[in-house]
């Protein structure tokens, strides 16, 4: 069953209902729960999460292991307990994209990275914090394959 | 802002299901327990800042994104053109 989006950048868009991901928490510091990934350019590794209750609010996203090859996911057992995740049930992982400045200073967020879990009822997203010691807030794409982003 | 002082092995109840426990005091640290349900995450305010700031400044990109692989510059043949 399709829905009908609106947006800004992208006029009206046509989703897949069973696709919008809802957010529990949220997304850190910004407002509402429902957002839909889009993928607008087949050749640019980047997608958009698109909140499908604000026309303007959109972030673009992209997977980590596309820049850094190393990146790693770690939470302790409690909080994965806690959100439902589980090494049996792999989610799918997503880090947001600075890249409203200077192209040369793209960063992406391995720091709080997007996990998207399937439930029967739908998909389900977190923004978690990731414990890995090399994961930066803004890990810069041109430092691709040398973890040492520090921020 | 509430201010409470605490002895180490003691407790702070906010509403009815969160619980601060004040575990352990060494020098200018203290590690506090949270207990808090399950739709009410709970971070380091730090890190929480810093994030809400990156979530900010990602959503305020525009249409036209990078395209493409991004090398380092010195690997580049021709410089990008924005």
């Amino acid at each position: 069953m399709t829905m009908t989006v609106q947006s800004t950048r992208f006029g009206t868009i046509e989703i897949e209902a069973e696709a919008v991901l809802t957010f529990p928490h949220g997304l850190i510091g910004l407002g509402g729960s429902r957002y839909a990934l889009l993928s607008t350019d087949a050749d640019s590794p980047f997608s958009w999460l698109h909140s499908v209750e604000d026309p303007d609010l959109a972030l673009p996203v992209t997977r980590p292991w596309q820049f850094f090859p190393d990146f790693e996911l770690m939470m302790s057992d409690a909080e994965a307990a806690a959100l439902g995740l589980s090494e049996d049930a792999p989610a799918d992982i997503w880090v947001t994209v600075r890249a409203n400045e200077n192209v040369n200073d793209v960063t992406v967020n391995l720091r709080a990275p997007i996990v998207v879990a399937s439930r029967a009822w739908g998909p389900e997203a977190f923004q978690v914090i990731n414990d890995a010691p090399l994961a930066a807030v803004r890990a810069p794409l041109f430092a691709a394959g040398d973890t040492d982003g520090s921020v | 802002m509430l201010s409470i002082t605490r002895r180490v092995g003691e407790r702070i109840v906010i509403g009815d299901n969160i619980v601060l426990h004040v575990q352990e005091v060494s020098g200018s640290t203290v590690r506090i327990g949270i207990e808090a349900p399950r739709a009410m995450p709970v971070y380091r305010e730090e890190i929480w800042l810093a994030v809400k700031e990156e979530n900010a400044a990602a959503a305020r990109a525009g249409v036209d994104l990078p395209r493409g692989p991004l090398k380092p510059p010195e690997a580049q043949g021709d410089s990008p053109s924005s």
